[in-house]
This record gives structure tokens, C-alpha cells and sequence, in this order.
């Protein structure tokens, strides 16, 4: 064995030993439950007993059952207002934040403090706002002379999905701060060289900015969907699905099957979910992320 | 080189054994002493909590160096139930934990999960529980779990609130149930207390149960969804829903809102068990004074019943060792004893399963002993929605409340949306 080979030799054992703890972890807490989720999904459990295989018949089930239905179609709105509400408007922020207007540090830390405040109480302190008796929104609404749209905001069926969407997507600091930290790598002689040639802010944003954030704006968007996907908690505490299911999500829909008791069916909805993530996020890498650096790395 | 490669791998070794727990240390149990967790809902603010924390506290005394209880706060009722879920699913029950029996918790019995009191009740200390009670937590002839707490729920209503109406007394039949609606709607009050928040629309739930069994009577849930009382009920309801009968928040609400505007005087009617006699006592103490219990209004054929069941049973894990068996014997027995239980139910206000004597010297809170005789008077108890249904059917009650409100949906839909529920259906 030449010494070439036998440093080789050496250097892999320590990358085995050292890629050993995080393959034990990766193996234990994702690979495995991903196996399981989807074997559970062919079978009846009700967590007590011993499963049984029941072949596809959760899988057709959750098809046969509009309240599933319900849940696919507000788990694409969602990621459809999080990449058309919340990454805009982040987007704005940070590009009006990147100028550094007067007491542009405070607003950049008052935009990103929700971020640092569980949802929980965020979707908590909503529900009081949204309180048609007591709530603040009613309360701002009527003193500003438009008392007529003063409603029961979560309890009716027209505004409660997107009263629960809107108390969600506001949150945008998580997604500026990635978008204003990408605004630091564009050299100043850019926007020099632009102000030379005659052009003003909003074409320097244009021509300048945007290109060059394209990357950051995709993988800023692609968190955002991922994280509308998943969406759980914020419907779970606001609304629990209502009113008459208008606000289900697949992640409450699955979790109401393992309050039932029914494992092999909420398993089939998290596969379901996990098939759903993967079409929408590569759909979305495809169509806005593509030859780009940045955008392909996060994937 | 060798010694750093054997360094390297001591310290691969270390790292992956970090991973899991039963390599990083914690809490032994010392040598002999039996430690039985508990995760328990009656900690923080719940009425219970002081008193189940003497109890244990006093038990943990009386068996220092044996046996040691300790209580896992876990002060969120949802989130409570999904831990025991979760656990038993992963085969880890608790040593001691509570829960609610319904037809889907009623699984919790197959298997090996939990300890089986049948051969100790079968002596003197079965003789300390209500029969009725313990019959109904015996499954196959297996006593997997132990009553406890029992639900009671007869209407609540403001007698300041009725008076200020021009409302005499609380209305036998249900021409008088609207009369007075309408009274208290004229004096500006709303009538009633409404919910379809939460994981099972709790208020509206029991309302629904009340006039389930005035239209259907005993054996409502033997006859199942063709009664027509479950339509019956739902007509009932759809109209407490409607003309400003409730709040405006009703729908959607939890069950904080549905309390909270009875403790605030803003509604005249309630439905609660008396475990909420002590919440009511300290935060509003005036509408506690003037509230009174009656049997709901007569809507079909029976009158002067009430919604009670079986609120929360004790369940334990199943265990081989005979020792650790004793243990949690020796502690439920304890915890079950006439004398603890009336320590409880004094102090809380709740109704329990197993039965004591009072004493003159004993003072019930006056709610309470509005409660009792209230039971007392009943001329028969009925299960409610959430113990008898399995939970999917109760989790859709809110939803089909909404349809029905808000879509204008039949009750025939409304029945037909809990039916669609219904996974034995």
C-alpha cells in the first residue's frame, strides 16, 4: 500500500467517525419516521392494538371526504398568499429598510420582534383582536366611521380563512432580514455607476436590486411556502378548522385523525402533505429558481 | 497517531451515545424507593391543584424512602390528552394519569396498557366508589381505570339578571323558555351562553344534550342516529343560535368566552360543572351569589333530567413488577379514600365517584350543595355527546353548529354532518 493510500485509508476513517453521529441522527429522527409515516399509511392502528394492513383504503378515504378536500385546497391558498402577500411586502420593506431612511434600525427591529414571539401567543392575542364584542379591530373600524364592516371575524364564512391567513402573513420580518442582508453583498459602485447614467431609485431597484436579490427572493419564497404548508398552529388556536370547516389545514386535519384514534389515515394525510410540499416547492424552484446559484443551493 | 485515533473515537462514541437519553444521565430512582410520575392536569390555577398537591405530599410522607408520587404539571387539557395519546401509542404509559372514557378512549383498554384494579375493587375498596360509576369503568369485566370525577351539568342562570327582566323563576316548558328570552332581550341581556370553539363546542354540547334527552329520554344513545330527537335537539339549538338569543361571538368562541360573559353578567344562562363553582367564586363573586341551577326547559316528552357522566377516570400503566404494582395500589387507594375525596370536593366544589359522609361541621359551599340536591332531584341522568360519540363525531359538533347557523342548514343536515363523522357508521 503506497503512503497515498494509506493517508486515504486514515482520512476516511475519521470522516466516518465524525459523519457517524449526525447519519445516527438523520437516520433516527428523519429517515426512520419518514419510513414508518408511510408504511403507517397502509394500515389501520389505532395505537392500542396491533396494526393490520389495510392496502390503499386510507389513501381513498381521504379522497371521499370533503373536509380533506378543504384542507388540500387552504393549504395551496396558504402558500399562495405566502409567496403573493408575504414575500412582496417583505420584499418592500427591505428595499425602503436598505436605504437607510431615518430610524431605519429601530423599524428593522420592530419588524423582526414578532419573529422571536411564539405563534401561540400571537395567534392568542389575534383572537382577542378579532373578538367581534370586544375586539380591538371592530373597535379601530367603527371609530374610523367604517363601523359596517365590523364583523365576527373568525365566526363567519367569508372572512375567517383569510382573517387567519392575514394575522399570519403579516409577520414578515423573518423574510426581510433575509432579503436585507442580501442587499449588503450589492457593491455601491452599482448604484453609482446607475445614478451617473441618469437612473432613479425605482429603475436602480429594478434593474439593479431585483435581479440581483432573484436568488434571495427565491429561496426567501420557498421558506415561506414551506412554512404555509405546515401550517398548524395558527388555525388550530384561531379557528379549530370553523367556521362549518371552512379553515381546515392538512396538518389539523391529520391531527384531529390521531385524536380519533385512526393513526393509518392521519399517516396517509402526512404523506399526502409531504407529497403536496414537494410538488409545490419544486414547481416553484422550477419556474423561479432556475441557473441560479443561490435559489439551488436551499434545495 | 494511535493514541489520537483512539481519542477520535471516544469522542465519535460520546457523540452519538448523546443522542440518546438513556446515555446522558438523569434522574435515578434511588435504591428500593418506588417513583411513580404522575402528569397531571390538576396543577396552577385548576381548584383541585392545592389539595391533590397536599395529598400527594402527605402520601409521599407517610412512604419516604418507599414510595415517592410526583406530579408532572401538564396545565393545558388539550395538550394533556394528546401526551396520554401519544404516550400509550409509544407504549410508555404513565405511572398515574387521568382520562376522559368516551368510546374512543375506550380503547385504551385492549392490550396490556394499563393495570387492571379488578381483583383489588373486588374487595372493600371497590365498596368506596358509586356502582354505577364503577360498572360503567369496567370494560369486559376489567377494571382498567377508576372513576373519579363526575360531570354534572344543570343550567346556570342569573337570578339578579331574570329579575331585572321581570322573570319569576327559571321556565318549566319551552313557550316560557322563549317568553323569558325574549324579556331578558328587552332589558337588554342576552339570553344565553354559546360556543362552537374548542375541540368539543363544551357549552353548546351540553345545552344540545339537555334537550337530546328531554325529545329522546333515557335511551337516547341506545337508539343512536335515527331517534328523531337528534333533529329534535338540533332545532333547539339552531334557534338558540338565532334572534340575538346569544352572543355575537358564539360562533367560534371557546370556552373562556362562553364563561367569561357569564361571569361578566353580559348572559342570564350557562351550563357548567361544578368544578367551575371555584372560578366563579373568586373572579366574580357577585354573579356567583346570584346564580341558581335548574333542570333545562321541556322541550319533548321528559322533563327534570340531567347531563351527568363520567368526568375523569385514573389510569395506570401495566406493570410485571409486583412491587411497583403495590406501589401505585397503595397510592390510588389513598387518593380515592372517603376522606381524601371529600377533601377534594370540599375544596373544589367538584362531585366525585367515590362516596363520603358529611359532617355538620362540614361546610359545602352553597353552589355545591345546589349541585347535589340537583342531582338529587334528577329524574335520570344522560350521558353527554363527548361520552357517548367517538371524538371525531364530537370535534364536527362545532363544525355542523356553524353549518347549521350559518349556511342555514336543516337540522336533518346538521345530524347528517355528525353521522358523516361517525367512523362506525
Amino acid at each position: 500500500m503506497s503512503s497515498l493510500d494509506r493517508k486515504t485509508s486514515r482520512n476516511m476513517k475519521w470522516i466516518i467517525l465524525f459523519l457517524l453521529p449526525v447519519t445516527v441522527l438523520l437516520i433516527s429522527f428523519f429517515l426512520y419516521p419518514i419510513v414508518f409515516l408511510v408504511v403507517l399509511s397502509f394500515m389501520e392502528w389505532n395505537g392500542i392494538e396491533p396494526m393490520s394492513f389495510v392496502g390503499m383504503s386510507n389513501f381513498s378515504s381521504l379522497f371521499s371526504d370533503s373536509i380533506f378536500q378543504t384542507s388540500i385546497k387552504n393549504n395551496l391558498i396558504w402558500a399562495f398568499s405566502a409567496a403573493l402577500l408575504q414575500i412582496p411586502l417583505a420584499l418592500l420593506i427591505a428595499l425602503i429598510l436598505a436605504r437607510e431612511p431615518r430610524g431605519w434600525k429601530f423599524f428593522r427591529t420592530a419588524f423582526f420582534l414578532p419573529n422571536v414571539i411564539s405563534l401561540v401567543a400571537l395567534a392568542m392575542m389575534w383572537r382577542a383582536m378579532y373578538n367581534p364584542e370586544f375586539g380591538v379591530v371592530n373597535v379601530l373600524l367603527e371609530n374610523i366611521g367604517l363601523g359596517h364592516l365590523a364583523r365576527n371575524w373568525l365566526g363567519e364564512l367569508d372572512s375567517a380563512l383569510p382573517a387567519v391567513i392575514f394575522s399570519y402573513q403579516i409577520y414578515i420580518g423573518y423574510f426581510m432580514v433575509i432579503i436585507l442582508a442580501g442587499t449588503i453583498s450589492i457593491p455601491k459602485s452599482f448604484y453609482e455607476a446607475a445614478m451617473i447614467d441618469g437612473a432613479n431609485v425605482l429603475q436602480q431597484e429594478l434593474y439593479i436590486t431585483l435581479p440581483v436579490l432573484r436568488g434571495i427572493i427565491v429561496t426567501a419564497g420557498t421558506l415561506a411556502v414551506a412554512f404555509a404548508l405546515r401550517q398548524f398552529e395558527t388555525t388550530f388556536l384561531m379557528t379549530a378548522g370553523g367556521p362549518a370547516n371552512r379553515t381546515p389545514v392538512m396538518g389539523l386535519y391529520m391531527y384531529r385523525r390521531m385524536a380519533g384514534l385512526t393513526y393509518g389515515r392521519a399517516a396517509a394525510t402526512g404523506v399526502l402533505l409531504i407529497l403536496l410540499g414537494v410538488f409545490v416547492l419544486s414547481g416553484l424552484q422550477r419556474i423561479f429558481g432556475k441557473s441560479d446559484a443561490v435559489g439551488d443551493s436551499v434545495q | 497517531m494511535k493514541a489520537k485515533t483512539v481519542c477520535g473515537m471516544i469522542l465519535a462514541v460520546l457523540l452519538v451515545c448523546s443522542v440518546f437519553p438513556a446515555f446522558g444521565g438523569g434522574a435515578r430512582e434511588a435504591d428500593r424507593e418506588i417513583v411513580l410520575t404522575w402528569p397531571c392536569i390538576w396543577v396552577g390555577q385548576d381548584s383541585k391543584a392545592d389539595t391533590i398537591e397536599e395529598i400527594v405530599n402527605e402520601f409521599n410522607e407517610m412512604h419516604a424512602g418507599e414510595i415517592k408520587v410526583v406530579i408532572e404539571p401538564q396545565p393545558d387539557y388539550d395538550g394533556y390528552e394528546d401526551t396520554i395519546r401519544t404516550r400509550l401509542a409509544a407504549r410508555q404509559a404513565p405511572d398515574i394519569f387521568t382520562f376522559k372514557l368516551s368510546p374512543t378512549t375506550a380503547a385504551y383498554y385492549s392490550g396490556d396498557l394499563l393495570m387492571d384494579f379488578s381483583d383489588e375493587l373486588a374487595g372493600s375498596w371497590g365498596e368506596t366508589f358509586n356502582q354505577g360509576n364503577l360498572d360503567a369503568s369496567t370494560i369486559n369485566g376489567q377494571a382498567k381505570s377508576l372513576p373519579y370525577e363526575i360531570g354534572f351539568t344543570p343550567v346556570w342562570y342569573n337570578t339578579e339578571l331574570f329579575d331585572e327582566a321581570g322573570i319569576d323563576e327559571f321556565p318549566r316548558t319551552m313557550d316560557e323558555f322563549w317568553d323569558a328570552c325574549d324579556k331578558l332581550k328587552a332589558a337588554g341581556i342576552v339570553p344565553t351562553s354559546q360556543m362552537t370553539g374548542g375541540t368539543n363546542s363544551w357549552t353548546s354540547m351540553l345545552w344540545y344534550t339537555h334537550f337530546l334527552g328531554s325529545y329522546g329520554g333515557p335511551g337516547v344513545w341506545e337508539e343512536g342516529w335515527d331517534s328523531p330527537a337528534f333533529e329534535q335537539a338540533a332545532a333547539v339549538l339552531k334557534q338558540l343560535y338565532s334572534d340575538g338569543n346569544t352572543t355575537r361571538d358564539a360562533i367560534g368562541a371557546d370556552a373562556g368566552v362562553s364563561g367569561g360573559h357569564y361571569q361578566a353578567g353580559r348572559t342570564a344562562m350557562f351550563i357548567n360543572g361544578a368544578w367551575y363553582i371555584g372560578n366563579i367564586r373568586e373572579n366574580s363573586p357577585e354573579v356567583y351569589r346570584a346564580t341558581k341551577l335548574a333542570p333545562a326547559p321541556q322541550a319533548g316528552d321528559y322533563y327534570g333530567h340531567q347531563v351527568g357522566w363520567l368526568h375523569t377516570n385514573l389510569g395506570a400503566a401495566h406493570t410485571d413488577d409486583p412491587a411497583r404494582r403495590e406501589a401505585v395500589i397503595k397510592f390510588m387507594q389513598y387518593l380515592t379514600a372517603p376522606e381524601q375525596a371529600k377533601r377534594v370536593s370540599l375544596a373544589a366544589g367538584s362531585l366525585l365517584a367515590v362516596e363520603f359522609e358529611l359532617a355538620e361541621e362540614d361546610e359545602l359551599d352553597p353552589l355545591q350543595a345546589m349541585f347535589i340536591e340537583a342531582g338529587i332531584q334528577a329524574e335520570f341522568l344522560i350521558d353527554h355527546v363527548e361520552a357517548s360519540m367517538p371524538v371525531d363525531v364530537v370535534y364536527e359538533l362545532g363544525q355542523a353548529i356553524g353549518a347549521m347557523v350559518l349556511e342555514d342548514r336543516s337540522p336533518a343536515e346538521f345530524v347528517q354532518m355528525l353521522r358523516a363523522a361517525d367512523p362506525r357508521e
